[in-house]
């Protein structure tokens, strides 16, 4: 029993003396004590923030945070592994100041040969003690390489769009111990790696090709982006990036288009000094498009002729509509080369508000229009295909009021600007049936359409939609429009009102047509107040003067001049007299039996009196005549036989 | 005889010839401003119109009223040498129509269809110039009561009516009508295209007719003279002896 207990007294041992030797290895392997043979050494002197020394006369810190050594990579070395020759015992510990070589153990990077920081110390880059696992160093590499490279522009990429999207230094310029300076060719290439799209757009851009076919100063990304300030794509594309190269004229010299100078005026436009948000109302970008710029000849350019529409409708979205449905804008939309776009009459760059722009001054929109419309270049036929004289508009009083500095109608005026369209068209603000709302705008002649509302004449016009219908123009006429009282004028004198008023009143299809009372031409004519306007009178009464003019009504209606109640006074104005006449029976009478029996038959019986009465005075001296002549005869003959009897008796 | 053939005989005193005088160009004057003014396009009209220049229309309406002025107080004057003047009487008792005048017309128109030789013997005035005067009488009167109301439209418009006027102008239209042609085929026949009195009759001119005229025209009136002229001889003789 006791050498069985012995026996199993020394397995005890054994096995404790095991374990406390293992135990004992464990805690000697794993402690900082034990460590400390080495780098704890150095440390206990080094992790003194104060420790200093001199080095070539200047006095230079020697502190490592043993902190963060202990957290590095190269915890597991030893100091003495990096600072060779090193010893502890001696002041400095290293009097041959011998570099710490980091290629003795990581000799296996790969460097570029043209990496730009071959010639940097791995130090700069990944600090002398904290070195830490790539891992953790590449989150926060951006600041690292902004650490040195402080330049403003370099600097900027932390308020950038790439800094916001976590887009990183080495994204771009490779990284790691790739590094190395972009060239501008380059960066299609590397821009392209994330913007696929962007970059297959501007693929045949004007830009592109100009790079490809070897021009050097082709704008590449950077040079309308920017390198590292890279903001979202509006800001960063202000109309300047442009404009940096685009007013060179020695880049674009000339002044056609295309040139700096024709660019240039972009810079006193409306798109350009009009701020939308901070911002100018229209880039150059918003235009002619950012990636995909392309010749304005060309048909699939943004700033083409027949892409106009589209491009200008995307802020001027209303007025394009108009437009588009306007005669212009369907000849556009044909094709037709001779039908203007946007740009045609606003300009390109220059382009200004129509208020302030001296080229739609009243004025000289009427030269803009007449650009096109003259009778040489584009015979202007009207809805019903007759050849209309366009610039006898500047004979009108229109123009003439223009020109003496007043504010009167020209071409946009009546006819609508951009939504400017046939008079056969019944949204055209010169259709039949609009034309009275045309002219009577606010501003423009208010009050006589006021008068003219409610008229025999407007009444059948726009109520009854009759076709013959006189609106202003029926009697005013419409481009060479001339003021009332001026000669030009066929209603500023009685007889061309009179004849004028007859067109129609003296028609036989349309008096029969409307069942308008016929003879009223007739019986004005012969009556005094015609008779006096055929004879020259400038004062007798024409139609107007009883019927008034835009307000005419017929008098049946108690808001008329003729009607019985007003009569008196209308024509009381010329004749004091008829105030207190009461007109029992027509004015417009012809002597016809059913108009006027007393006059027909007072006509008829002096039509008998003079024939009775003429007819009879004519026989009877007829008679006379006869007689005294036959009388003669007989006489003479009765003398020539006496005398041939006295002859032949002397004989 | 040859004395008795150069003989004058007076037809129009002074008097009475500047009363034609007045009658005939203010007839004439009114006659073609009148119709001036009813067909302004007659190629005269707008000739003289021209030569007026902006105001002929107004011009030609004074010249009207002008006219019808110097007509409405010749024919009063006329109307004061009728009742105050002996002559005056003897003429509207010469002029008045009688039962002779009747049998006068049946009897020239019997002599101008041959069924008598004889032509009738007219005495101071034949029913020719009596009628011609009664007619102008009638016409005076009716023009110028129409001619007044159209002229003082603003007096008369109230009294005769919107149709008054229109029946004062188609009187004063037709009225003119006849009385031109009156004067034209009537009076003017007489005294200018009558073979007897050819070119022109210028009693009205000197106021006297001659021996031959008297004996064609008027035989009664020259025997009467004559008869008178005898009787006064016959009183000389008388006293003579």
């Amino acid at each position: 029993m006791s050498r069985r207990l012995l026996k199993n007294r020394r397995l005890f041992y054994v096995i404790l003396s095991l374990a406390l030797l293992t135990g004992f290895i464990i805690i000697l392997i794993n402690s900082p004590i034990i460590r400390a043979k080495g780098s704890d050494d150095c440390l206990t002197c080094h992790d003194d923030k104060d420790l200093t020394m001199e080095k070539n006369g200047k006095k230079i810190s020697i502190y490592v945070s043993s902190a963060d050594f202990k957290h590095s990579v190269h915890k597991v070395i030893e100091c003495i592994d990096c600072h060779i020759n090193y010893n502890a015992d001696n002041l400095p510990h290293n009097p041959k100041k011998s570099d710490v070589d980091c290629k003795s153990c990581h000799d296996n990077i790969k460097a570029s040969s043209d990496n730009v920081h071959n010639n940097v110390k791995c130090s700069q880059c990944h600090t002398k003690h904290n070195i830490l696992p790539a891992r953790e160093y590449g989150k926060d590499q951006t600041s690292n390489c902004l650490a040195c490279h402080n330049n403003k522009n370099v600097q900027a990429f932390m308020s950038s769009t790439h800094y916001k999207k976590n887009v990183k230094c080495d994204d771009c310029h490779q990284g790691g111990h790739m590094t190395k300076k972009l060239i501008k060719s380059e960066s299609l290439t590397i821009c392209g790696k994330c913007h696929t799209t962007n970059q297959m757009l501007g693929n045949n851009g004007v830009h592109q090709v100009a790079l490809k076919s070897g021009n050097k100063n082709a704008p590449t990304c950077v040079d309308c982006h920017g390198s590292h300030q890279i903001l979202p794509s509006k800001m960063s594309i202000e109309s300047q990036s442009c404009l940096k190269c685009h007013l060179d004229e020695k880049l674009f010299p000339g002044d056609t288009k295309g040139s700096a100078k024709f660019v240039s005026q972009y810079k006193t436009s409306i798109h350009s000094s009009i701020q939308k948000d901070g911002k100018p109302a229209a880039g150059c970008t918003d235009c002619h498009g950012n990636h995909m710029i392309e010749n304005p000849k060309n048909p699939e350019s943004s700033t083409s002729k027949a892409r106009s529409l589209e491009t200008c409708g995307k802020c001027h979205t209303d007025i394009v509509a108009k437009f588009k449905n306007s005669k212009h804008g369907q000849e556009l939309l044909k094709k037709n080369p001779k039908a203007p776009s946007c740009t045609d009459c606003h300009g390109e760059h220059s382009i200004q508000s129509t208020l302030k722009s001296d080229e739609f001054s009243k004025l000289n929109q009427v030269e803009l229009c007449l650009r096109c419309h003259q009778e040489q270049k584009l015979p202007h036929k009207n809805y019903k295909g007759e050849e209309v004289l366009i610039s006898n508009y500047k004979d009108s009083y229109h123009y003439k009021a223009l020109k003496e500095g007043k504010n009167a109608a020209t071409c946009a005026d009546c006819h609508g600007s951009h939504e400017m369209n046939k008079a056969d068209d019944p949204n055209s603000r010169i259709y039949r049936k609009n034309i009275p709302k045309t002219c009577g705008q606010s501003n423009c002649h208010v009050k006589e359409l006021n008068e003219y509302t409610g008229s025999i004449h407007e009444v059948s016009l726009t109520q009854k939609n009759s076709p013959d219908a006189p609106n202003c123009n029926t009697c005013h006429g419409n481009h060479q429009i001339a003021k009332n009282n001026d000669v030009q004028n066929r209603i500023s004198n009685s007889k061309g009102l009179v004849q004028l008023c007859s067109d129609c009143h003296n028609s036989v299809e349309l008096t029969k047509k409307y069942n308008i009372p016929t003879g009223r031409t007739e019986s004005y004519m012969n009556s005094f107040h015609g008779l006096a306007i055929r004879g020259g009178s400038k004062v007798a009464a024409n139609c107007e003067s009883c019927h008034s003019h835009h307000n005419i009504r017929p008098s049946s209606d108690s808001l008329s001049t003729i009607s019985k109640k007003n009569l008196p006074q209308t024509c009381g104005k010329c004749h004091p007299g008829a105030n207190q006449t009461l007109f029992n029976t027509p004015i417009h009478i012809t002597a016809s039996l059913n108009e006027s029996p007393l006059l027909f038959w007072l006509s008829r019986f002096y039509i008998i009196l003079i024939i009775v009465t003429i007819g009879g005075m004519a026989l009877h001296n007829l008679f006379d005549l006869l007689k005294k002549m036959k009388n003669k005869n007989n006489k003479n003959d009765s003398e020539n036989e006496e005398k041939e009897k006295d002859v032949s008796g002397k004989g | 005889m040859s004395a008795e053939k150069d003989k004058k005989y007076l037809r129009m005193t002074l008097n009475e010839r500047v009363q034609h005088f007045l009658l005939l160009t203010s007839f004439i004057t009114l006659v073609m401003t009148g119709f001036a003014l009813k067909y302004p396009e007659a190629v005269w009209v707008s000739w003289v119109r021209s030569l007026f220049g902006d105001f002929a229309f107004e011009i030609r309406g004074t010249v009207h009223r002008v006219a019808a002025v110097v007509m409405i107080l010749d024919s009063f004057y006329h109307l004061i040498y009728i009742t105050f003047t002996k002559r005056g009487r003897k003429l509207i008792i010469d002029l008045w129509f009688t039962k002779k005048d009747l049998t006068d017309v049946i009897g020239t128109i019997k002599y101008y269809f041959n069924r008598t030789n004889v032509k009738p013997k007219y005495g101071r005035f034949c029913y020719i110039e009596k009628s011609e005067y009664w007619a102008l009488v009638w016409g005076n009167v009716v023009m110028g009561v129409t001619g007044v109301i159209l002229w003082f439209e603003n007096t008369f418009l109230p009294v005769v009516s919107n149709i008054g006027m229109d029946i004062a102008t188609a009187i004063h239209f037709y009225e003119a009508i006849l009385a031109s042609l009156a004067i034209v085929i009537w009076h003017f026949y007489f005294v200018i295209y009558n073979p007897d009195v050819y070119p022109i009759n210028k009693a009205f001119i000197t106021g006297y007719l001659t021996r031959e005229e008297m004996e064609h025209e008027h035989p009664l009136e020259l025997e009467a003279i004559e008869q008178e002229q005898q009787n006064t001889n016959d009183i000389k003789d008388k006293i003579d002896l």
